[in-house]
């Protein structure tokens, strides 16, 4: 069979990389595990007594429910983080094909990117942005 | 106790080491020879079979063992560096100018005692370390070193960057979270709040470099900027380069952003419950993480591995050592005693006081030098990824250099200024340079 150049080697090359990717993960975790391993083989260990293992909380035992309510200012971050990053991925792949698209690339961005920034701009408005 | 016993129990700790490690070399490398012997061909042939497998493994064991010199260099050289722009000494005692202390340092901390306190989640306790290491390390994958010396070049490669290093938020999550104390998860919380807003501009800052270089591969957008230094994005984008390097330093979780772990305000962050080499891992990770911070900078905005300027002389050195025959044998033989005895003689001449044995010291250890200079300067004009090395590693530990250097210069910040100086100024900011950027294209054509 005759080889096919251009998609054959093209899906060749993408395989090798996920691979890489997977292998490459994969050496990392056990290579932490087995540094983890080894220490924990040659350094001395001892239960000690009921304050070793408390939570160092500047000195006084612990207090209250650890796991306790939170900020709401962190939960709107995140969401705002969501709604950003999901605009960079599509922002990434408009840039890539930029060179072809040119102006009406430029205007499409441009109303997409306002619509966004209408929603930090009532953000910002509602006071979100101040870390209280 | 017989005699042997009694001369093993007299050596010291250096003796008793040598004495253990001379004979096993020495069986090893005979075993070596001897497999090499016999089973050379065979080996040879299973390896050129197999090429692709053996370029991943040599590839990943490399990126892996790297990653641990280089944090050692790294935190050497915040030790000394600010020590010298405190006027204090520094560390000066383990080897030479102290340079041995950060692997006294990692010795010290495998050897510590690896406590899980009581109340913790202990898997994700567990887990956290690794995956907050294996974030910064694997986008090691990404990062080109030099023509050829790369983990892989995927045609994704800045947006997996990305991805893998956003995952260390996550990591950092889990140890807050797990370790069962206020101060932890507070930190882990403010860590995620900080990495997840400067991540909007650090990744919108390089849209620009990507319209200009039309391709997301970290190989193409260095040979995107070959030539001399003119041609490096960095003056094609000075705002990116700006918010990128800003970005770049909350991420890596440096000063003035060193929020996580501000000792003063929340002990040290999610790390309060580590201990040994638990701890140790979120130690490497961060200085791990500046060297994959300053590399990303230089590829995307200072040319990578490129050189800044052409060589206006170009330099050929035909070398044939064979066509001196036997001539190559002597000079081998007298070289090495001559070279020692011409390097030392100064020593000795100018001063009277120093001994003999001493001054041949000196003169073996110069002669080494230029041996090892002429050596370098040979790969230097043989090989092209030599050059590109070199090129590579000064201009990613000059930044090292800088966030040391920020590092002993400048305050913290508030947590307040931290997080609004993110939303109102540095995305909006990015926005434009992203605008102006796509607007000079379509206007120039190009």
């Amino acid at each position: 069979m005759p080889p096919r150049p251009s998609s054959g080697t093209r899906s060749e090359q993408r395989l090798t990389a996920i691979w890489y990717v997977v292998g490459f993960a994969f050496a990392g975790v056990s290579f932490v595990f087995l540094t983890i391993g080894a220490a924990w083989l040659i350094s001395h260990r001892n239960r000690g007594d009921l304050h070793k293992g408390l939570p160092y909380e500047s000195g006084i035992d612990t207090y209250g429910d650890t796991h306790a309510r939170f900020g709401l200012s962190f939960y709107i971050y995140a969401l705002l983080f969501v709604a950003f990053d999901i605009e960079v991925v599509f922002i990434y792949l408009w840039a890539i094909a930029f060179r072809e698209l040119l102006l009406g690339g430029f205007v499409s961005m441009l109303i997409f990117v306002a619509i966004l920034l209408l929603g930090l701009a009532y953000a910002w408005r509602k006071g979100v942005l101040n870390w209280r | 106790m017989t005699v042997v016993g009694r001369a093993w129990n007299r050596l010291s700790l250096p003796g008793k080491l040598f004495f253990t490690l001379a004979p096993l070399l020495l069986v090893t490398t005979i075993a070596v020879i001897a497999i090499l012997v016999i089973f050379g061909q065979l080996i040879v042939d299973f390896l050129a079979a197999n090429l692709p497998i053996v370029r991943f493994v040599v590839a990943v064991t490399a990126v892996l063992l790297m990653s641990v010199p280089t944090a050692f260099l790294i935190i050497y050289m915040e030790m000394k560096v600010i020590a010298l722009m405190n006027l204090r000494l520094g560390p000066d005692r383990v080897g030479p100018y102290g340079s041995l202390l950060s692997v006294v340092h990692g010795l010290k901390v495998l050897m510590k005692e690896d406590f899980t306190p009581t109340g913790v989640d202990s898997i994700v306790f567990t887990l956290a370390p690794v995956v907050v290491y294996l974030a910064s390390v694997m986008s090691l994958l990404v990062i080109p070193f030099a023509p050829g010396l790369f983990g892989q070049d995927l045609n994704v490669g800045l947006l997996y960057f990305f991805a893998v290093g956003g995952l260390s938020v996550v990591g950092l999550l889990m140890a807050g979270w797990s370790s069962f104390n206020k101060y932890s998860l507070l930190g882990g919380l403010r860590s995620a709040a900080q990495i997840i807003s400067y991540e909007i501009p650090l990744t919108l800052s390089v849209v620009g470099v990507l319209i200009l270089a039309g391709t997301m591969s970290l190989n193409q957008i260095v040979l995107d900027q070959r030539g001399s230094f003119l041609d490096w994005f960095a003056f094609k984008q000075p705002l990116g380069l700006l918010i990128f390097f800003i970005a770049a330093t909350a991420e890596a979780n440096r000063t003035p952003f060193d929020l996580t772990e501000a000792d003063s305000e929340i002990v040290a962050g999610f790390a309060t419950e580590y201990s040994g080499m638990r701890f140790g891992f979120f130690f490497f990770a961060e200085y791990v993480n500046v060297f994959i911070m300053s590399a990303l900078i230089v590829s995307l905005f200072f040319g990578g591995w490129t050189a800044p300027f052409d060589w206006p002389w170009p330099v050929h050195i035909e070398l044939n050592p064979g066509g001196l025959g036997i001539g190559l044998l002597i000079l081998l033989a007298v070289a090495p005693v001559v070279g020692t005895l011409v390097l030392a003689a100064p020593f000795w001449v100018a001063r009277s006081s120093m001994p003999a044995w001493q001054a041949l010291i000196i003169g073996f250890v110069l002669l080494n030098l230029l041996i090892g200079l002429g050596l370098f300067a040979l790969a230097f004009l043989g090989w092209e990824w030599v050059v590109g090395l070199f090129w590579f590693l000064g201009k990613t530990y000059g930044f090292v250099f800088t966030f040391v250097w920020m590092r002993g210069t400048l305050p913290r910040v508030r947590i307040d200024q931290l997080m609004g100086f993110a939303w109102k100024w540095l995305l909006p900011a990015s926005l434009l340079n992203l605008f102006v950027t796509a607007g000079a294209v379509v206007v120039l054509g190009r």
